[in-house]
């Protein structure tokens, strides 16, 4: 126990360094050649003793022996494996706040204007082979807030973490969290309890989203009148109130903005597909989705992807038809298909998670590698950047020791647009360094003027 | 008749009682005219070089004299200041003096209560807009002087060390509303007000009530909103005021109205901001909608150093410096790194501020114990800060920055007599032996080391045990209440994770989330307690789980030297437990 206690402090120490005191490692001021790799490129198949070489922060060259350019950081790679930076399409992580549950549609709240750039988990996702991540709002209502996608370069600050000209996004909520059946009412002496929130039935939320995309339709006409009428050269005229709420939805029906909907059951999932299709609009993934098999042509049709878990069965009540094999017979019925982790904890085993659907299903190795990489970058709007190693594409890279669907793969370096963000041996050294100044603070501390002010307080036995 | 009044004084320098005959002449009305001159006095008029031996004439409440050779008018009381010295009265640039305590409110917003608040008692008023059409916490418009009480006892905690003037908000809700600069003496709440309305204020702690915005992202959404609502009723009521004929009548908002001054840029915005992300975060909505900022808190400031002095955002710097709290369980991780450099890092800000260029000045950032409030401005000249710089943060510049350096701040002829006469250094453990306020002289009460640091209220190192969907996690709390504001981690089982948009009402009632760590993943937990002495329990709530509880301690706090861990005893852990 104490051991394992010892050995999660240390890692929370190291990574403090690299995001509060040394930037990260440039990885060569112009290029760096990985040599020598089995590259998995997802898209291209798999090379072995293959050469990328990475120029401006972008993947440059894919082959065999390439030259390295003048002042190039070389990597010996040999015996190890480079796959594409994994990408969670649904997390929690860097959120100082995850539901604003207080109204059934809260559309205007943006997880963007809360994120933590040192969430100490975006090193431990690094470490994961972790890339980009989709920051989602939490499932407490119908329609919850604006999503964020997000570039994990730690030690950066929230502006530059942002991943440039991904599509903006949205999550909705079907089903039990959104009934809040098990949300406990808070009372609080002296004050009246607050009537349950609506809607406390699935029923419910049907309706509230037919509500919403209809104010969302009638402030779309105010709008489209108000420009109509400046076109025709009306003086005079002041501009229609803003409506933070209404913006996104009206965004949503011009296709501008993508829904990631969680929803568990199948019946939940159709009857948003059915609203989606009445008013105009496409659901861009359902998250979680465990029966999904059981409408896989439906989903296909309507054009949605999803994102599962690998397992989790029967986890809770609304998880009890889950079965281990979902992704693959989406997949099979030719719905984009890909593993989340909903976790600041699973976040850092992707692969593992991928590797089950190997094992249940049958999915090749690419297709499950696919599941963590290319189908999320598709289902996040940012496939012509990352997801594969391809030329031209964002060099954000993971360099494993081992097959990264195998127990004993382990992340050596994560690269973000070339840049080193994670680097085993360089943790190494942080962890003294990080001692050492954990030492040198108590000690500073203990030997402080206390001349003045309140003594510190000091231990006591217990009693 | 100056022979007596030299004695009385004398006595008052010399920390007696005060004589009978003073309190009459403490409680002669403002409007009597008075004239002072302390001569033979070391000068500090921080807009000038110091006087090392002048005299000083104070009249009719304000500074009619000042120089190494001034006439002394027939008139004036002499006091003869041989060994003293003569500051400007040290301006506390953020706080909630003279304003009770509120009940039954949203709290929120930033560690705001410190004397007044304990001193106070809960009020009978609550800020309240009359006619809003927005909740409590989301009301520009109330305005602190409604709110403000002439409170003698809570003011001779600051003016003891030499605070003669606050800025004073109502430190509740996210639209905290007006604040005004007062002066900290006098029986009469309109007599203080120097200056009113001087900010609004802005805090970014969800209500508290349950209702909208109840986390900080939609803290965020509701600000702009309601920025945007004000910039759309602003255009609306100029097009009607340009032709109201054929145009609907727009209707009264006095919540809007009250952001105008705002968008205008002719009042600033006072947003509590620490960490480097809320000060980001901070300037950001400033950006967007105009704002003149002014940052109070700022622990962090130092990290956006470059952009406060571009964007031209001064500071107003938090005294109120991190301390370790009582030592943790035997078995407790130990503190995370980031917390030990809290503490090392909190006296060093102000001296990187100031090479930085960042504007700045002290506020006390709702310490209670006064003394503290100067001894860590003397600990940040310990720690770099010119000692020149360190008195102006507390006088000049803060005078500056809330816009009434014209009237406050300096030792200048015509500005507002609020003098600290000390023996030593003001803030390098001098004993402040004289003060005036608009003039008059205010009795000194000996400082009171500590006096409200009886009641840490949530601060300190709780055991926890938390009990949830069948299984009780066993965990270790280091919090920190600033004020109404609660800040730390959950170490332990669920953790260790950084606690969310912590509060605490005026009914001890605590209110915070975290992301905890179950077995199946992490789930935003929302915790809800009551404070009771160094007991805390309540409840939790996550959705898709039934609701849990939790129950804690906070291990005795007095301090038996020799320090180390605790040996043996380790605290009972509940069965079940991890």
């Amino acid at each position: 126990m104490n051991r394992i206690f010892s050995l999660a402090t240390v890692v929370t120490l190291a990574a403090g360094s690299l995001g509060a005191q040394a930037q990260p490692v440039a990885a060569g001021a112009g290029a760096t050649l990985i040599k020598n790799a089995t590259v998995l490129t997802v898209t291209k198949g798999t090379l072995k003793n293959a050469d990328v070489l990475i120029q401006n922060g972008k993947i440059a060259q894919v082959g065999a022996n390439i030259a390295a350019p003048a002042g190039a950081t070389v990597i010996d790679a040999t015996g190890k494996y480079l796959m594409p930076g994994i990408i969670d399409p649904h997390t929690h992580m860097m959120s100082d706040a995850i539901n604003e549950g207080s109204l059934s549609v809260t559309s205007m709240v943006r997880i963007q204007d809360i994120l933590n750039p040192t969430a100490v988990n975006i090193y431990r996702a690094l470490a994961g082979g972790v890339t980009s991540i989709n920051i989602l709002h939490g499932s407490a209502n119908t329609i919850g807030g604006q999503n964020a996608t997000v570039k994990l370069k730690w030690g950066e600050s929230v502006a530059t973490m942002m991943f440039p000209g991904a599509p903006p996004g949205i999550k909705f909520a079907l089903g039990e969290n959104v009934t809040r059946k098990n949300q406990n009412q808070i009372i609080v002496v002296g004050q009246p309890t607050p009537p349950r929130r609506y809607p406390i039935s699935r029923m419910g939320q049907e309706q509230v989203l037919q509500d919403a995309f209809t104010r969302a339709r009638d402030y779309k006409a105010t709008l489209d009148d108000y420009k109509a009428r400046v076109a025709k050269g009306e003086k005079n005229l002041v501009a229609p109130r803003r409506d933070l709420e209404l913006e996104p939805l009206v965004e949503v029906m011009e296709g501008k903005r993508l829904v990631h909907a969680h929803g568990y059951r199948s019946d939940e999932m159709l009857m948003l597909l059915n609203v989606a299709e009445e008013f105009g609009f496409k659901i861009q993934t359902l998250q979680h989705g465990l029966e999904g098999y059981k409408i896989a042509s439906e989903i296909a049709k309507h054009g949605a992807g999803l994102s599962s878990f690998a397992d989790s069965w029967s986890y809770k009540i609304e998880a009890y038809d889950a079965i281990p094999y979902n992704v693959a017979i989406l997949m099979r019925r030719g719905v984009n298909t890909t593993i989340n982790s909903d976790s600041d904890e699973r976040v850092r085993r992707l692969n593992i998670d991928a590797a089950k659907l190997v094992r249940y299903g049958g999915l090749t190795e690419d297709e499950a590698l696919a599941t963590i990489t290319i189908n999320g970058a598709q289902q996040l709007g940012v496939a012509d950047k990352v997801g594969s190693i391809e030329v031209g594409k964002d060099a954000d890279l993971g360099l494993w020791n081992n097959h990264p669907l195998s127990v004993y793969a382990a992340v050596d370096k994560t690269f973000i647009e070339g840049k080193v963000f994670f680097d085993r041996q360089q943790d190494l050294v942080m962890r003294d360094q990080k001692a050492k100044e954990r030492a040198e603070l108590e000690k500073a501390e203990a030997s402080a003027s206390t001349r003045r002010g309140v003594q510190p307080v000091l231990p006591q036995e217990e009693r | 008749m100056i022979a007596p009044f030299r004695r009385m004084l004398v006595g008052l320098a010399a920390g007696l009682c005060p004589v009978p005959s003073l309190t009459a002449q403490l409680a002669t009305p403002r409007s009597v005219p008075a004239t002072y001159a302390i001569t033979n006095a070391r000068l500090v008029p921080v807009s000038s070089p110091a006087i090392e031996k002048g005299t000083i004439v104070v009249r009719d409440g304000l500074i009619a004299a000042i120089g190494a050779n001034v006439a002394i008018p027939g008139d004036a009381r002499v006091i003869d200041g041989s060994g003293l010295t003569v500051y400007p009265g040290l301006i506390d640039a953020f706080g909630a003096l003279g304003v009770p305590a509120a009940s039954g409110q949203p709290a929120g917003g930033g560690g705001r209560g410190g004397g007044a608040a304990a001193a106070g008692g809960p009020a009978a008023t609550s800020a309240r807009g009359a006619n809003s059409n927005y909740p409590v916490g989301l009301q520009p418009e109330v305005s602190v002087v409604e709110l403000l009480r002439a409170d003698d006892d809570a003011f001779s905690g600051p003016t003891s060390v030499g605070i003669t003037t606050a800025l004073s908000g109502t430190g509740n809700g996210i639209f905290q509303g007006q604040s005004a600069i007062i002066n900290l003496a006098g029986t009469d709440a309109n007599a203080m007000v120097v200056k009113a309305p001087v900010a609004q204020h802005i805090g970014f702690t969800p209500l508290r009530t349950g209702g909208y915005p109840n986390s900080l992202m939609g803290v965020f959404a509701a600000l702009r909103q309601q920025f945007l609502d004000a910039q759309h009723y602003r255009d609306v009521k100029a097009a009607y005021e340009r032709n109201p004929r054929g145009m609907t009548r727009p209707e009264r908002d006095p919540s809007l109205e009250a952001l105008l001054p705002a968008l205008a840029r002719t009042q600033p915005v006072v947003m509590i901001a620490s960490t480097q992300r809320e000060i980001e975060r901070a300037l950001d909505l400033a950006k967007e909608f105009g704002l003149r900022a002014i940052i109070a808190g700022g622990s962090e400031a130092p990290a956006v150093a470059a952009r406060l002095k571009a964007e031209n955002v001064p500071v107003l710097l938090s005294l109120n410096f991190p301390r370790r709290a009582a030592s943790a369980s035997a078995d407790a991780d130990p503190e995370p790194l980031r917390v030990l450099r809290e503490r090392a890092e909190a006296p060093k800000v102000a001296a990187k501020l100031a090479q930085a260029g960042v504007k700045f000045a002290f506020q006390s950032g709702g310490l209670s114990t006064w003394t503290d409030v100067t001894g860590n401005a003397q600990k940040a000249i310990e720690n770099g800060l010119a000692a020149d710089v360190a008195l102006r943060a507390f006088t000049l510049q803060s005078a500056e920055i809330l816009g009434v350096s014209d009237r406050l701040g300096s030792l200048e002829v015509g500005k507002i007599a609020n003098l600290a006469v000390t023996r030593g250094d003001l803030l390098d453990r001098g004993r402040v032996t004289q003060l005036f306020i608009d003039g008059r002289p205010v009795a000194v009460r000996l400082p009171t080391v500590g006096a409200n640091a009886g009641a840490p209220g949530l601060t300190g190192t709780w055991t926890v045990t938390v009990s949830l969907d069948g299984s009780d996690y066993a965990t270790t709390w280091s919090l920190r209440q600033e004020g109404t504001r609660l800040l730390g981690s959950i170490q332990g089982s669920l953790g260790p994770i950084e606690i969310q948009n912590g509060s605490i009402g005026a009914d001890n009632e605590l209110r915070f989330s975290a992301t905890i760590t179950l077995k199946e993943g992490t789930e935003e937990a929302t915790f809800i307690g009551t404070l009771d002495g160094n007991a805390v329990r309540g409840r939790l709530a996550i959705v898709g789980h039934t609701p849990g509880t939790f129950a804690g301690t906070r291990p005795q706090r007095a301090g038996a030297p020799g320090g180390g861990p605790p040996a043996g005893n380790t605290p009972r852990t509940p069965p079940g437990a991890r």
